[in-house]
């Protein structure tokens, strides 16, 4: 699709999914854009344990191959697919179509400005509960598409997961919404490396 | 402690081998393990957790030289 | 650090993916058309890197290089050393010797090693999360497992036959003790070919691996006296010249087009 179809399809309701990995997507992407890095082993079961089905989606990624492919394997499972974006961000860019960008915070920054921040956690239950963010709270990333506009946006939410890739794909969800969403790119496994406090359970 | 059956997670990214393992634990009996291969690196932290809060016995775990991360779980019955 | 060796069995070519897992960036060696960019693009994908570089050691010979549809395809320059310039036909971003790549904490050096070829050129790589001093090589059609890069190939045209045989023989002999068997000899060495390939000697071992170490003591081609004596040994030792060598080097040069090359080999 040319960025003008996008665009044309997203003002109809469809959603565009950005499946690069979250640093390209957090340096830019197209406004509204939701983060899902894209693989082949197991695309279609992340998608489903978090994508509704009854979603139109537009997929974007590069190099352009992975998204032929990304809107391929997310048809076959039943996703309404409605194409990908030829040419990437830069014929996006060239159309003088919107972008954004994602910021990012470092486990160093959050520590440092913890009151700064709603620290919002994305992994599972029992990865929360074996250790977390003190003052972190939970919001599972399966559960983000439905559950995202509860979260209150009075203060910056950093979103954090084992690395950054479910992260991500909140902080675009919590983005798109129009809350102040920031990337805490190297997430648990960093905070854990540096030997920083965790909170156990609830 | 021979393994009872593998379940094959390479290339999978996280929570995936872990929700897989789940699953695949259900169909062995108390007892019984089960061997994960994995490449994400989440899963270092992820087992021990999900051990913990299953109830399973998380047995080992070593990585192969060629970056691949082998997990053994006993299961244990509620 | 992400290493991956990728092998065209029928070819015994080797190609390499290398990256850093936590600058989620990869740079693709030599890759293989039989392969396909592709294929290179969605493994890394896979593995969430971003594809930032394309890296040739030379123009080969022997098999058809995706360097140009891969460096296209991700959106970054294809790496060649400088001494290509005047050679190929399309664009590239040359490197002089001694250039520095970094990816996160893995740093590639370049060495130039001309004798297979005029810009023959290894990558030294150092691991800098682990040490300063270098882990491994990508020595390309320069240097292989138990054998040497052939200097005979010649395309038997004025323009390209840069450096006759007999001076790509000596080019070679110094390129490999000056250069590759001056690093540490726990350095291991990972070559563009092994095995049955064309593209070296009789000698040349079916593993795909192995140490500057190793190949100092024990490797045939670089156990002769002197030049002269490595220049006769090589050329006695070399094997039938690789399949189609001469058109497919042309298109790698980008002197002929993909369907001139196919019609040829029809």
């Amino acid at each position: 699709m040319t960025p003008a179809e996008v665009r044309d399809a997203v003002a109809d309701g469809a959603v565009l999914l950005d499946m690069r990995p979250p640093r390209p997507f957090a340096q830019e992407h197209v406004t509204g854009a939701i983060n899902f890095q894209f693989n082949r082993a197991d695309l279609v079961d992340r998608a489903e344990m978090a994508l509704p089905k009854s979603q139109a989606f537009v997929v974007h990624a590069e190099p352009e191959p992975i998204a032929r492919v990304a809107a391929q394997i997310l048809t076959e499972a039943g996703y309404a697919v409605g194409g990908y974006l030829e040419g990437g961000l830069r014929a996006w860019l060239a159309a003088g179509l919107p972008t954004e960008m994602l910021p990012l915070l470092d486990v160093d920054e959050v520590r440092d400005r913890a009151a700064e921040f709603r620290v919002v956690d994305t992994r599972e239950g029992f990865e929360f509960r074996h250790g977390h963010v003190p003052g972190a709270e939970l919001l599972e990333w399966s559960r983000a598409w439905d559950r995202a506009a509860t979260v209150p946006g009075d203060r910056p939410i950093a979103l954090i997961c084992g690395d950054q890739v479910r992260s991500a794909y909140v902080a675009s969800v919590l983005q798109r919404l129009g809350k102040p969403a920031l990337l805490v790119f190297g997430g648990m496994a960093d905070w854990l490396e540096r030997g920083y406090p965790i909170e156990k359970g609830k | 402690m021979k393994e009872t059956k593998t379940l094959d997670a390479r290339g999978l990214l996280c929570p995936m081998p872990i929700v897989k393992a789940g699953k695949e634990i259900r169909s062995l009996a108390d007892g019984e393990v089960l061997k994960i291969l994995a490449t994400d690196r989440g899963a270092i932290a992820d087992f021990p957790a999900w051990a913990e809060d299953t109830g399973n016995t998380l047995l080992s775990w070593h990585e192969d030289p060629d970056g691949t991360l082998v997990f053994y779980v006993k299961k244990v019955e509620e | 650090m992400i290493f991956k060796q990728y092998r065209f069995e029928p070819l015994a070519q080797a190609s390499y993916v290398l990256g850093c897992a936590r600058a989620k960036e990869a740079i693709v060696v030599d890759p293989s058309a039989e392969l396909g960019a592709e294929a290179y693009v969605l493994d890394a994908a896979d593995l969430g890197l971003s594809i930032v570089g394309v890296f040739e050691t030379h123009v080969h010979a022997d098999y058809v290089s995706c360097g140009r549809e891969l460096s296209e395809m991700a959106g970054v320059p294809l790496r060649i050393h400088e001494a290509a310039r005047g050679l190929v036909r399309y664009d590239v971003e040359p490197f002089a010797d001694g250039a520095v790549f970094d990816l996160g904490k893995v740093r590639l050096t370049a060495v130039h090693t001309p004798g297979h070829t005029p810009e023959s050129t290894c990558y030294v790589v150092t691991d800098r999360a682990r040490t300063e001093e270098p882990w491994f090589v990508l020595t390309g059609d320069t240097l292989f497992v138990g054998d040497v890069g052939r200097p005979d190939l010649l395309v038997g045209d004025q323009e390209l036959d840069v450096m006759d045989e007999a001076a790509r023989a000596r080019a070679l002999w110094e390129s490999i003790t000056a250069r590759l068997f001056t690093l540490p000899d726990s350095v291991e060495v990972y070559p563009a070919h092994y095995g049955g390939s064309t593209c070296g000697g009789v000698n040349m071992n079916g593993k795909v691996s192995s140490t500057i170490g190793f190949e100092k003591r024990f490797n045939l081609a670089m156990r002769q006296p002197d030049a002269a004596a490595f220049a006769r040994f090589v050329k006695e030792t070399a094997k039938p010249f690789p399949d189609n060598y001469a058109r497919i080097k042309s298109y790698n040069l980008g002197l002929i087009t993909r369907e001139a090359l196919r019609g040829a080999t029809a």
